[in-house]
């Protein structure tokens, strides 16, 4: 069930004249990064990177205690937003869907909005607007709903191309069946609708989580804020912005993995389950 | 009331139209209880679509079906009432790709029908095993073979308890090796009295089976006998070439 790798459609099987070529060029290759990972490390000690003075504090345990309440908000705030882009986008993807054409062009309009307007801008807007109309709003909140609805919008295209990719003939069988228009929606094209596109949603978790980096402009204390916090109280940017990217890259790593196993699980779990 | 002679499927002048192209031109036919209709023609002659205007899959443009004298509505509550009467086939399966065979057969009972789902349980095993896949019950869709998905998805339509059933060239989709199994299903539910209208290319099958076989040429319904004189004595010329065609 190993699906083709994107290499496999591409290219054809190469010749042994093209696997010469394709060896010499990976040991090119090799050498260059290696090359270029010494020099970046000699940069660093020759600039005193290393030293003791920027690292000790990563042997305390309130510096993780710290770094972990940051990581904490950080991703209840990129869930929170998720689940919230997902409401918003599922919602639209239905508008959208619509035969009611001021609908349709309503949820259209919406969509290419929240695409097409960078998340600061609603973050500014949250930050700076909304406390304007006297609406009081936590730090949490005026991070994690701009990154929501700036999310929406792409969550609800990507819903509807799932549900696009659903065949025709899964909703004749339904109707011929006597099922509603409404309940062979929920009951077989949105739940085969959602497993063709749970790669493309959790890439977009992952954007949202990123996103949230931007809570330092509204004073939330997330992962990057705190990380700003320790640069500041010890002098120590690079070791500092170090930990927090291998923070960062180990997460959204682990979310990756994560859809790669959903998918794959989805699309042969149901046997099994029903065995049980 | 019903009367005992009022056809459970008839079209009064039906015809269709996919933007210019005339696809179904005046077509009048009537299939009565118990009655087994075969109907059979060379591709792009509108049989298909014919059969899938009898539960609204396709519109019309002009023209009557009635089911049980009654005609169908075109939307809503009353269109999906009677759609859960006529069960289809369709030639390419389509059982729900995310469910289990059995709760493939469960969904529209316990759906539309309002049944406690394990009765329908119950009964979708029963049906499962008279078409033979009760063991692939728990198996999805994508591990059944086609002739298995097929039988389920025959045995999904009769868990409806539906008047009639419609075939949409059931077997064209198939391994010629699958294709017996499948027809051996259609030619005992046809003995069992089913009122059956089937769109398909199994020649043999249709002059075993078939109470009526019709050919359709162009969208129009050219011939319309019992199966042995339509075998052997075909009155149109229409009929004498695609027979003909046949024995190449």
């Amino acid at each position: 069930m190993k699906p083709l790798s994107i290499r496999d459609m591409l290219y054809e099987e190469p010749g042994p004249k093209m696997r010469r070529q394709i060896g010499i060029y990976t040991i090119l290759a090799f050498l260059l990064l290696a090359a270029l990972i010494v020099a970046v490390i000699r940069q660093f000690v020759i600039t005193g990177q290393f030293d003791s003075r920027y690292w000790y504090f990563f042997g305390r345990a309130t510096t993780w205690r710290f770094l972990g309440q940051g990581l904490l908000t950080t991703i209840t705030s990129a869930l929170a937003g998720s689940v919230i882009a997902f409401i918003l986008g599922f919602l639209l993807m239905r508008g959208k869907l619509r035969r009611n054409k001021l609908l349709r062009s309503i949820s259209t309009m919406l969509i290419e909005f929240t695409r097409g307007v960078p998340t600061l801008l609603f973050i500014y807007f949250f930050f700076l607007v909304i406390p304007q109309t006297g609406i009081k709003m936590s730090a949490f909140w005026k991070i994690t709903l701009p990154c929501a609805i700036s999310a929406c919008g792409v969550v609800a295209e990507a819903l509807r191309s799932g549900v696009n990719a659903v065949p025709w003939g899964q909703t004749e069988a339904a109707l011929s069946l006597g099922l509603t228009e409404t309940r062979l929606f929920y009951k077989v094209v949105f739940p085969q609708a959602i497993r063709f596109v749970i790669p493309s949603l959790i890439a977009e978790l992952v954007i949202v989580l990123k996103d949230t980096t931007f809570a330092s402009i509204v004073t939330c204390a997330d992962l990057m804020q705190n990380a700003k916090v320790l640069i500041s109280n010890y002098d120590a940017m690079l070791s500092v912005y170090l930990v927090v990217a291998v923070i960062y890259i180990l997460i959204n790593y682990l979310l990756n993995k994560l859809s790669d196993r959903l998918a794959f699980r989805l699309r042969t779990g149901t046997a099994e389950r029903n065995a049980a | 009331m019903i009367q005992k002679d009022t056809p459970i499927i008839e079209l009064k002048n039906v015809n269709k139209f996919f933007g210019n192209l005339h696809v179904l031109k005046d077509i009048s036919l009537q299939v009565h209880k118990g009655e087994v209709v075969v109907i059979i023609g060379p591709s792009g002659s509108g049989k298909s679509t014919l059969c899938r205007t009898i539960n609204r899959l396709e519109t019309i443009n002009s023209g009557e079906i009635l089911i049980e004298g009654v005609q169908i509505p075109e939307e809503g509550k009353e269109l999906a009432a009677l759609r859960s009467q006529i069960g289809m086939v369709f030639q390419s399966f389509n059982l729900f790709a995310h469910m289990s065979i059995l709760d493939n057969m469960t969904l529209a009972p316990v759906d539309v029908l309002k049944m406690k789902r394990k009765d329908a349980r119950a009964e979708a095993m029963r049906l499962l095993e008279r078409v033979g896949v009760a063991d692939q019950a728990n198996k999805v869709p994508s591990q059944l073979s086609g002739g298995q998905q097929q039988r389920a998805a025959i045995a999904r339509a009769l868990a409806m308890h539906p008047k009639a059933m419609l075939f949409d060239e059931p077997t064209s989709a198939l391994d010629p090796e699958m294709i017996g199994e499948v027809l051996n299903v259609m030619t005992e539910l046809a003995a069992e009295g089913m009122t059956m209208l089937i769109v398909t290319h199994e020649m043999n099958f249709a002059r075993r089976v078939a109470n009526r076989v019709i050919l359709m040429d162009g969208g129009c319904i050219v011939e319309e006998s019992e199966p042995d004189t339509f075998f052997s004595d075909p009155q149109t010329d229409r009929a004498k070439l695609f027979l003909n065609s046949l024995n190449k």
